[in-house]
């Protein structure tokens, strides 16, 4: 078995963290979310915002890997390049599966009209506008680009610490502020708008899919350096 | 057993010729190997092979191809005489010096051997 | 007198050259060069922040050089999985993911170290008594150091390096590792570094001693020979300080008459005989004196050099 498929086993020996925990996380905000609608008038059509959770989830997940399994890995003798690799390879296998699952859940919202109370947890109309496949392609990246996000912020503040990463982040939101700002001050919301509606899901999936191999870039380019 | 102070392969080779000497280990059979000395003593197996390579090119011992290390014949004897050479170095000089701070003469030496040389002999036949 | 070699000519594995690393307001390792011959323990020794643990995290990669140059098997070893597969170091402040258990920890390196040994692995986890299904988090200093030692023994790696691997551990259990550890190297040689504070309790166990001080090598010799290189007189004040003029002296004690006075370098016969005679003795010099005592010795050696430059440059004296 290569080195980079024992990162993955490596990952996955203690399941917890790659599997059991973002299900649960999943399951669970889905048990309450419908809860709640059991509990609203079932006309009324409810989207529930409780789907990202694990996502989040996934976010931190990236974080860990950088601060608890890379030095780990470390003495295991594993290179940083077959870290980065199978750690990814991971992520990518557990996104999978909560996608499967996101897509499976989505088919049988809609098949039971939002589980009988017009309450959609996994289906919402604008990602599944284009059809299961760019829904299930947003998906994947998003679940992977908060992994991936988690891995380079925890590789930034490993490398640099907390005050370059406190700068690098607020920079980051004076950044969008300030795009904003000049979206207002252009009176651009309804080009800005137009333009997304127009790119539709497959152009957010494209757009996640570029931040996604950024980032993955990034990342990995930081841990070159980084020390355990 | 092992003392601080001189070399570990030094001590290994001489407790091996001490037990040449005393007879527990005659001519002939097989010296403890390099593992098990290391073993015993709680020390790196290299070392151990130290002190039994200067045996060996001492002519303590010699080895027998494929079997291991064995006590040379007349080991014994080479052994007495180098310790007896050595004896007075070694005994006799710290023996003066203390019998002089405690202001012992050659006479005074003398009668204290002769007497204890009597008292052990009679333990020694009871 | 000629110390016989126990191998031929020596294979090295590990080449350094000129090893520098510079942090930003202190120099950790200072223009380091040794190199680590096969198959043999060595002991890397030195105090708390000499720079053990910087030069062993350099050699496998885990952290860079400033300057200078590493060789491990004839080749760099960063991002080498080809070297470094062959080489095991855990660090004494290793960092386990959270909730992993022991258990984790050795089903991992199993994965990664090709001659892992379950079996011995098996001993030892009974030997140290090791809760293997107790999260890594809540073990004890002692068992920590417990896993560390589990996995760099079990790993059976060509190099292995052991980090201060005692900490925590008691007595019985530091006998424990230095037995398992010649027992294993005695069936399956190898190159092993240990680094210690612990001098004495190692000394039987290295073959060869690599001291290192404030980020340089002071000594790099074969434990034997390091031996040889100090006596300690002991005897009537005045007469070991007759004895002992014009030889270099490292350290001085005394206690009312009776002084014990630690020279470099051995006696010979001729000499010995004259000690005996004027009635003193010869003290054992552990291993851990003497190097303790040679650091010192540097230190202060260090400070009346640089002194002497502030006031030769016409200074603040």
């Amino acid at each position: 078995m290569n080195r980079v498929g024992n990162v993955v086993r490596m990952q996955l020996v203690n399941k917890q963290t790659f599997i059991w925990v973002p299900l649960l996380v999943l399951g669970g905000t889905l048990a309450v979310t419908l809860l709640i609608w059991a509990m609203l008038p079932p006309e009324a059509v409810k989207y529930g915002g409780g789907a990202q959770a694990p996502m989040w989830y996934f976010f931190a997940v990236g974080i860990m890997g950088m601060t608890q399994t890379f030095p780990f890995s470390q003495a295991m003798s594993v290179t940083r390049r077959e870290f980065f690799l199978g750690s990814l390879l991971t992520a990518s296998l557990t996104s999978a599966i909560l996608t499967a699952i996101f897509v499976i859940g989505g088919f049988i919202e809609k098949a039971t009209n939002g589980w009988g109370v017009n309450g959609y947890f996994f289906y919402l109309d604008w990602i599944w506008s284009a059809g299961a496949v760019i829904a299930a392609a947003v998906i994947l990246f998003m679940t992977m680009t908060f992994f991936v996000t988690g891995f380079a912020i925890a590789t930034i503040y490993k490398r640099f610490g907390p005050t370059v990463l406190t700068i690098i982040l607020v920079g980051l939101g004076l950044l969008l502020v300030g795009a904003l700002w000049l979206i207002g001050r252009l009176n651009a919301w309804g080009q800005v708008f137009g333009w997304i509606v127009t790119q539709g899901p497959q152009g957010l999936a494209v757009g996640l899919l570029i931040a996604l191999v950024a980032l993955s870039g990034i990342g990995y380019g930081l841990l070159r350096r980084a020390t355990p | 057993m092992i003392e601080e102070g001189k070399a570990l392969f030094l001590q290994i080779a001489e407790s091996v010729e001490d037990s040449i000497v005393d007879g527990s280990l005659p001519e002939q059979t097989q010296a403890p190997s390099t593992n098990e000395l290391a073993a015993f003593y709680r020390i790196n197996p290299a070392t151990a092979a130290k002190g039994v390579t200067m045996l060996v090119d001492k002519g303590v011992l010699y080895k027998r191809r494929g079997i291991g290390m064995f006590v040379a014949p007349g080991a014994r004897e080479s052994l007495l005489a180098e310790r007896r050479a050595a004896f007075r170095e070694r005994y006799l000089t710290p023996l003066l010096a203390e019998a002089r701070k405690l202001g012992l003469g050659t006479e005074d030496l003398a009668q204290l051997l002769r007497e204890h040389a009597q008292t052990t002999t009679t333990e020694g036949t009871q | 007198m000629t110390i016989p070699d126990a191998a031929g000519a020596h294979e090295s594995v590990i080449e350094v050259t000129g090893l520098t690393k510079r942090y930003r307001d202190a120099v950790a390792v200072q223009d380091v060069s040794f190199s680590i011959r096969k198959d043999t323990i060595y002991g890397l020794l030195g105090r708390n922040g000499a720079g053990k643990t910087t030069v062993m995290s350099i050699l496998t990669a885990q952290n860079f050089a400033t300057s200078g140059e590493v060789r491990v098997f004839g080749e760099h070893p960063y991002e080498n999985a080809r070297v470094l597969r062959r080489m095991c170091f855990v660090r004494e402040s290793q960092r386990y993911p959270d909730d992993a258990k022991p258990i984790h920890a050795f089903a991992t390196a199993k994965l990664f170290f090709p001659n892992w040994d379950q079996d011995l692995a098996d001993r030892l986890i009974a030997d140290f008594r090791l809760p293997v299904r107790t999260r890594i988090k809540k073990l004890s200093r002692g068992q920590l150091s417990a896993v560390g030692v589990i996995i760099g023994l079990a790993s059976r790696a060509e190099v292995t390096f052991f980090d201060e691997p005692y900490l925590g551990l008691d007595a019985v259990a530091r006998q424990i590792f230095y037995d398992r550890l010649l027992e294993d190297y005695t069936e399956h040689p190898r190159t092993v570094i240990l680094s210690s504070h612990l001098i004495d309790e190692v000394s039987n166990l290295i073959e060869r001693v690599l001291v290192i001080d404030r980020g340089r090598i002071i000594m790099d010799a074969a434990t034997d020979d390091v031996r040889d290189q100090a006596t300690a007189i002991v005897g009537d004040a005045a007469a070991v300080d007759a004895f002992v003029a014009g030889r270099e002296v490292l350290h001085r004690e005394s206690l009312g008459r009776v002084a014990s006075v630690t020279v470099a370098g051995a006696l010979s016969a001729e000499e010995r005989s004259r000690l005996t005679a004027a009635g003193l003795e010869i003290g054992p010099v552990s291993l851990q004196q003497l190097i303790v005592r040679t650091t010192q010795h540097a230190d202060e050696a260090d400070a009346a050099a640089s002194d002497a430059r502030i006031t030769t440059k016409g200074g603040p004296r």
